[in-house]
């Protein structure tokens, strides 16, 4: 009786206890889950325009506007009048200039002589995806109506529903702000390389946020009836990662499935075009080894007042050296400015050296289809340039490759060359039997000399892009804005650059 | 003889729920997850995630979880002695409600996290106690009574780590 009595005190001394704490972590998880529920910003769907995000998150939208702050154009065709040979017969030839700011997105993409000069929704030379990397209203089109439906049809058949550039719905959630991937590419692509969703850390999201544009990708032909009945081709983005991220796996990956982008005018080599592999190489570097991802360098926490937040002005992290590198290394900033710059030259050099056995490669091809050879003669030298153009555009396309990967950039690149001088010697084989002999390629040692070569007519493009800009451009930008689509005055007044005059 | 049997089944099934209320409280309080040297078990209470956010934006996050700094690590016994007094002090607290807004380190918790920072340190400095010798001398007396945090001001937790200090942090709401 009484040792009964003892137990049934002491449970029900425990259950009162017990109950006590219940009451006090359900009141704590009440707090905690108000602390961490973020407002909404749209219950459904994708809130593609930033400035809506605003009232919510003004630090982050604050230094988001600031990557407006990079408009210069740095013309890169002025700068290596090789790549006009190098991409002849290809838009590249056309125009291509160094990235910009995230806020310029849209406006680079529209000036840009690559996209053409449309005068209706069914013309021009570009597809749908070529809006693909450039603003969350890609996202929302694709919710909307359905990814293959998405990628369907020409450039200019959606101006006026893509408006608002890079921002807060291409890498946020609207309903809770969490990082997404919004991309569903992306999501095949990790899905390629084993890490399915369940194996994605916070680190990770961290650099996959960035990887959904700053990746390799082509253009995948892909037959479906619509829901009209109707027989359509999609053009759909997607990631080459199947068998690896490496550039010699992406390169067995289009070989085995017989890809090319195009063929070059000049050698007749069936080549293939490396977009932005940024996320790719940046994997084999040091910085991704010992853990970091892209926001700790391009998106600094930084403090305002009396709150931390990561600054969303992307940039080139050598802006802000003290609040990037300098979280971990503790030299002098001058010391890495200089150290950056030696990373950057020695990438230079190798460079250089690359695209002018490139250039030189696709020429002599050219005189050597002229006096006469075959096809069986050509068909081994096209695959080494092929292969010696690839590497190299891997190793460089995505901008930052010498910094974020320098080891694996300049191995690239050392191939490349030797690749594309193998070329060399064998066509200089072809053409001695041909009796031609020490052949000199033309000049191309500016701008205009190679586009003259390369066959590209610049005065023309020009023209039709300004008659562009002024015509079916307006209109889009108009409807955008009666429609509500667009309603930011900041995205509406951002300056106009192009490498060509505006007028 | 009725209330006898009254009594013990009473008994019985009051050490069942009671059983019971202590494996849901178990669960709800995440009470195990304190057995790991997981970060994350920091912030089953929000109150730790202002600390969190500013290590996981640090150099340390690669190298050194919470329990890495906070708590004794070479010495078992003194290391479960300070889990149990921290783990009573700041339950107690949280569940009170008796902390301030600026939460400082207790002179103990400075002590076991001065220590770590000698324990990995140490023997990773050679070079440095040749350079700043009269600051990383971590056996002389030279070092005095100062703490490594008050030169290195931003390790790991930074200038800024009031409870509100870092809102909307996404890192602290991950879970997948
Ligand atoms: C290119 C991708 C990208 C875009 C665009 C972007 N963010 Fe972020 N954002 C991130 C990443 C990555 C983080 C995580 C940073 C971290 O944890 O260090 C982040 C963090 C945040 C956070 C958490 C708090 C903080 O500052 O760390 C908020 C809130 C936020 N972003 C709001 C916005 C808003 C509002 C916009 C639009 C104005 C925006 N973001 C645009 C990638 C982006
Ligand atoms: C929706 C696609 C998209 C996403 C997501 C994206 N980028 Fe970009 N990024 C671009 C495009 C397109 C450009 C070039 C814009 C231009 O030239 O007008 C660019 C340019 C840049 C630049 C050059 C900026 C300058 O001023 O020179 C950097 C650096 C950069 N991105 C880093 C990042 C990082 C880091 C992330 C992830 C946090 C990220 N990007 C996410 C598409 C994207
Ligand atoms: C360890 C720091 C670090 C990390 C991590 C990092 N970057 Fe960079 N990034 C740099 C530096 C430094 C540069 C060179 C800037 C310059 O040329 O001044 C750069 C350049 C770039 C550029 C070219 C900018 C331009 O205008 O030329 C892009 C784009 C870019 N990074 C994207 C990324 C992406 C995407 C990731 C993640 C996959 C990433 N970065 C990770 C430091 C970093
Ligand atoms: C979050 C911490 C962190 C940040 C931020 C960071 N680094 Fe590093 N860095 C490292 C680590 C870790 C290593 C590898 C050291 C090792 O393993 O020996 C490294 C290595 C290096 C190296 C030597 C390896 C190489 O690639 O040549 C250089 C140079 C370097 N970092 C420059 C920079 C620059 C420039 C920045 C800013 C744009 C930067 N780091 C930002 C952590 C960081
Ligand atoms: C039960 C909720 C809770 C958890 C879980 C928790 N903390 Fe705390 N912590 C608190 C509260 C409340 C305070 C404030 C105590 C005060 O001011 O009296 C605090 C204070 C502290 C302090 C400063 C006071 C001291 O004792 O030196 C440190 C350091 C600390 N916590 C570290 C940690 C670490 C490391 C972890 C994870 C292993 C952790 N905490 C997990 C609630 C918690
Ligand atoms: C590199 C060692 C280190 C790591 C790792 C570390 N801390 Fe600290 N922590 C410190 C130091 C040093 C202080 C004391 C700073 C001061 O007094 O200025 C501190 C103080 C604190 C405080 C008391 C508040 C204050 O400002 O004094 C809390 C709470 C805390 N840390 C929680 C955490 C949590 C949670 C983690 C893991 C997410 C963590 N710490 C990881 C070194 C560390
Ligand atoms: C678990 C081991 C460990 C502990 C504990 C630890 N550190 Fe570190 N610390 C490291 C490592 C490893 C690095 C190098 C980080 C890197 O390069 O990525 C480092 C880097 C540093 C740096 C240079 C980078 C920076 O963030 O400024 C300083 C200063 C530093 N630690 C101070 C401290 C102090 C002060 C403490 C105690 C509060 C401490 N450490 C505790 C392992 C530790
Ligand atoms: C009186 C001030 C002072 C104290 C106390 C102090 N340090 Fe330092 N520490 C310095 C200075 C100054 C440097 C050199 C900083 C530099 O070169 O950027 C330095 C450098 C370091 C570095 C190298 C940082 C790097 O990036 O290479 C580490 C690690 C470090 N200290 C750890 C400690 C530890 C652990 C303690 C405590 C045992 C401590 N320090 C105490 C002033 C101090």
């Amino acid at each position: 009786m009484k040792k009964n009595t003892l137990i049934l005190v002491i449970a029900i001394l425990g259950i009162s206890f017990m109950t006590y704490m219940m009451l006090s972590i359900g009141e704590r998880k009440q707090e905690q889950a108000i602390l961490n529920t973020a407002p909404i910003i749209k219950a459904e769907g994708i809130e593609t325009r930033s400035d809506k995000w605003a009232d919510a998150y003004p630090h982050q939208y604050d230094t988001w506007k600031q990557t407006a702050e990079s408009n210069e154009i740095e013309d890169m065709v002025k700068k290596y009048p090789q790549l006009a040979i190098l991409w002849a017969g290809y838009g590249f030839s056309k125009d291509y200039n160094a990235p910009r700011g995230h806020a310029n997105a849209l406006i680079s993409n529209r000036s840009t002589l690559r996209t053409g000069a449309p005068t209706g929704p069914n013309d021009g030379p570009m597809p749908m995806a070529c809006w693909a990397c450039k603003s969350p209203d890609v996202p929302r089109l694709m919710q909307e109506h359905g990814e293959l439906e998405y990628f369907t049809g020409k450039w200019a058949r959606a101006g006026d529903e893509i408006v608002n550039p890079i921002g807060c719905g291409d890498c946020h959630s609207s309903q809770d702000a969490q990082l997404t991937i919004t991309r569903p590419y992306l999501k095949r692509g990790l899905d390629a390389i084993g890490m399915t969703e369940d194996k994605i850390t916070y680190q990770d999201m961290r650099s996959l946020a960035c990887a959904q544009c700053h990746s390799e990708y082509y253009f995948k032909k892909t037959p479906y009836t619509d829901k009209d009945g109707k027989d359509q081709i999609a053009a759909v983005v997607t990631f080459p990662w199947a068998k690896g991220l490496a550039a010699e796996d992406m390169e067995e990956y289009y070989n085995e499935i017989e890809f090319k982008d195009w063929t070059n005018k000049m050698s007749k080599a069936p080549m293939l075009k490396a977009q932005h592999p940024g996320y790719e190489i940046f994997t084999t570097g040091v910085h991704f080894k010992r853990g970091l991802a892209c926001a700790d360098c391009h998106m600094p926490y930084t403090q305002k007042g009396a709150i931390k937040f990561s600054s969303h002005k992307i940039q080139k992290p050598l802006n802000d050296i003290a609040n990037t590198c300098l979280t971990c290394h503790k030299q002098s900033e001058k010391e890495f400015k200089d150290i950056v710059q030696e990373k950057l030259d020695r990438k230079d050099q190798l460079n250089v050296i690359a695209m002018d056995n490139l250039a030189a490669a696709h020429l002599t091809a050219k005189k050597a289809w002229e006096v006469g050879a075959t096809d069986a003669e050509m068909a081994p030298v096209l695959a080494t340039i092929r292969s010696a153009q690839w590497l190299w555009d891997y190793s460089i396309a995505s901008h930052g490759s010498f910094f974020h990967a320098p080891g694996e950039t300049l191995r690239l690149l050392g191939v490349a060359g030797s690749k594309a001088q193998e070329a060399r010697i064998t066509l200089a084989g072809i053409l001695a039997n041909y009796g031609v002999i020490n052949y000199q390629i033309p000049d191309i040692s500016t701008k205009e000399l190679a586009q003259q070569v390369a066959g590209v007519p610049f005065e023309k493009l020009v023209k039709a892009k300004l008659d562009f800009k002024k015509g079916l451009m307006q209109e889009w930008i108009t409807d955008a804005k009666e429609d509500g689509r667009l309603t930011s005055t900041f995205v509406e007044d951002l300056p106009v650059k192009s490498a060509y005059p505006q007028n | 003889m009725k209330l006898e049997t009254a009594l013990r089944y009473g008994a019985m099934l009051a050490v069942a729920v009671a059983i019971g209320m202590g494996a849901y409280l178990t669960k709800e309080s995440k009470a195990t997850s304190y057995l790991s040297s997981d970060a994350k078990a920091c912030i089953n209470c929000h109150v730790m995630e202002s600390y969190y956010a500013t290590w996981e934006h640090s150099s340390h996050r690669e190298r050194a979880v919470c329990v890495d700094c906070h708590l004794p690590v070479d010495n078992y016994i003194d290391k479960y002695a300070s889990k149990s007094l921290d783990g009573w002090n700041h339950s107690k607290a949280f569940t009170l409600n008796t902390y301030g807004r600026r939460m400082l380190i207790s002179d103990d918790g400075a002590r076991r996290v001065q220590e770590n920072c000698i324990r990995c340190h140490a023997s990773r400095s050679k070079t440095l106690i040749k350079n700043v010798d009269r600051y990383h001398a971590f056996d002389s007396e030279n070092l005095g009574d100062r703490k490594c945090w008050e030169c290195h001001r931003e390790v790991p937790h930074g200038k800024v780590r009031s409870i509100n200090g870092t809102p909307n942090n996404l890192g602290v709401k991950w879970d997948r």
